[in-house]
């Protein structure tokens, strides 16, 4: 309990900078919906005469515009970046922060085990990103009341694509985890969570622009596109499968790795 | 001199690690864009529509069937890479040397900070330099079969010309964060929320006429590389923004860097 508390008191900051920025986002993103509405309109009109092959060539099947919600996928793509980086950066540094601080001996000398200490930084990261989680919860329903017409907008689907966000965390948390214990040593966390949530994010980005490609079923941007969940208010669910079995798999693997780990001494 | 060889050696591994994304990322994406190298199916549907929504949609610059076309979505995505790599090297050369501890030694060499940051400075110019040059090289290589005409790599030449000029304004704003920042772990990750706010700032600006604006604050923006296909020029004035932005830094850099006070 006393590492529950200690790490999420070392968090707590980062958890507010991050879910100011996230919610900041949605509001910046959202006020400016009311003037690219006109421009949508137009721009779907012509997207309707398009022939079909040529908007999947470019990925622009499932946008509409014109609604708040269609807008709302879009813009949500970005939102999801910003979270994937924060539950990176907890993955990667949750248990190296201790080697780079040379902390290490420090805590391992303490009466607990292994597993416990990870147990109680786990649940510290997960508390923190539940924080922000909720934020983007909050601020989505209350922003998109206020710039829609009128106040309406459908809910199921924004239900539905809020809830993917926990998934969707845990799978750069745990991770990050995992990684951070497959290498030597972690000097500094930023590199790798970039390499790790943009590496995932241009594979769906640039898959998803030129068709066919099977890689970008890797990555949790496809799993949960929030333009496919937004339409059919459901997950795409094997793919969301995937993320449930690497999340699995690397949390069970973080515990062996962290219980074996030989950790470098300070001294 | 010393201590620009030691950064260069320091910095080595995690330059090949970068190439190797590039030529990933250059391999994976020419190898789709043979599926659409005169496609006779898209070229039929880009042929079937009027001239003018073509234009609107800048459906010329990204026409996916020319290795032109084909360059200029992919020129985005190497911004995006070698700007990461940019800013990263650029806060962590000078914030590295606190974390790892390394900085008391460092300090008490008989040269100055200021040669210090010029070393360190060069070092990851040299990086950059090297990375712009292997995604060049390897976009090279990988167009060669297409035997492209004078007007693509005409196009090359500026898109790559443009890849630096963002590359140097975020390695000068990174070198400015790891020499400002009171605490060295705040650098990377400022450098980070920077790296991103300016990234989703270049979407804001592209979805509405009314926020064209913002593209001023973004070096994403920057180069438009529609203008470099169509009218072969880059935009001086955000040129002289870039260079601007470049000198400010690195003056920042030195001032705050020789007043800095060390964590031990």
């Amino acid at each position: 309990m006393n590492i529950y508390k200690h790490e999420f008191k070392m968090k707590i900051n980062s958890v507010i900078a991050w879910s100011l920025a996230v919610g900041l986002m949605i509001f910046i993103y959202l006020s400016i919906f009311s003037s690219i509405e006109i421009d949508a309109k137009l721009f779907n009109e012509m997207m309707a005469s398009f022939p079909e092959e040529f908007l999947i060539a470019f990925g622009m099947t499932d946008i509409d515009m014109s609604t708040i919600l269609g807008f709302f996928g879009l813009i949500f793509l970005f939102i999801q970046i910003g979270l994937a980086i924060q539950a990176a950066n907890y993955g990667f540094s949750l248990v190296s922060v201790e080697e780079t601080d040379l902390t290490a001996d420090f805590l391992l000398a303490k009466p607990v085990g292994r597993t416990k200490i990870m147990t109680s930084k786990l649940l510290a990261a997960i508390t923190g990103l539940t924080i922000t989680n909720l934020v983007v919860w909050i601020s989505s329903f209350v922003f998109l009341r206020m710039y829609s017409d009128g106040g309406q907008f459908e809910t199921k689907p924004v239900l539905v694509l809020m809830l993917s966000i926990a998934i969707f965390q845990l799978f750069f948390l745990t991770v990050g985890m995992l990684i951070s214990l497959l290498v030597k040593r972690v000097r500094s966390v930023p590199p790798y969570s970039m390499a790790l949530v943009f590496g995932l994010y241009v594979l769906n980005a640039f898959g998803g622009m030129i068709g066919e490609d099977k890689l970008e079923i890797l990555s949790p941007f496809k799993h949960f596109e929030p333009n496919y969940i937004l339409k059919h208010a459901a997950y795409d669910l094997p793919l969301a499968w995937i993320s449930v079995v690497v999340i699995v798999i690397s949390i069970i693997g973080s515990y062996v790795l962290y219980s074996r780990k030989n950790i470098r001494s300070a001294v | 001199m010393n201590i620009f060889f030691r950064e260069l050696k320091a910095n080595f591994k995690s330059l090949l690690i970068w190439g190797v994304i590039v030529i990933l990322f250059n391999t994976v994406g020419f190898a789709k864009f043979t599926a659409y190298y005169e496609n006779p199916e898209l070229l039929e549907v880009l042929n079937g529509m009027p001239p003018a929504m073509l234009a609107a949609f800048n459906m010329n610059a990204f026409n996916l069937t020319t290795i032109s076309g084909f360059f200029g979505v992919m020129i985005t995505f190497f911004g995006l890479l070698l700007s990461i790599s940019a800013v990263m090297w650029g806060s962590d050369i000078i914030s590295k040397e606190e974390r790892d501890k390394t900085v008391e030694f460092s300090l008490t060499l008989p040269v100055r900070r200021s040669s210090i940051v010029t070393a360190k400075t060069l070092a990851a110019l040299v990086n950059s330099i090297a990375l712009l040059g292997i995604t060049w090289g390897i976009t090279l290589v990988s167009v060669s079969k297409y035997q492209p005409g004078e007007d693509f790599y005409k196009f090359l030449t500026l898109g790559m010309l443009a890849l630096f000029i963002v590359q140097i304004v975020f390695l000068a704003v990174g070198i400015f964060l790891g020499c400002a920042m009171k605490q060295h772990k705040r650098a990377s990750s400022t450098a980070v929320f920077l790296l991103l706010g300016t990234y989703f700032l270049s979407i804001i600006s592209g979805m509405s006429e009314n926020l064209e604006f913002l593209k001023y604050f973004s070096p994403f923006k920057y180069f438009d590389p529609a203008m470099l296909l169509h009218e072969s020029k880059i935009d001086l004035t955000f040129v002289w923004l870039s260079v601007g932005i470049i000198a400010a830094s690195m003056i920042g850099a030195y001032v705050t860097y020789s007043k800095r006070d060390l964590y031990i």
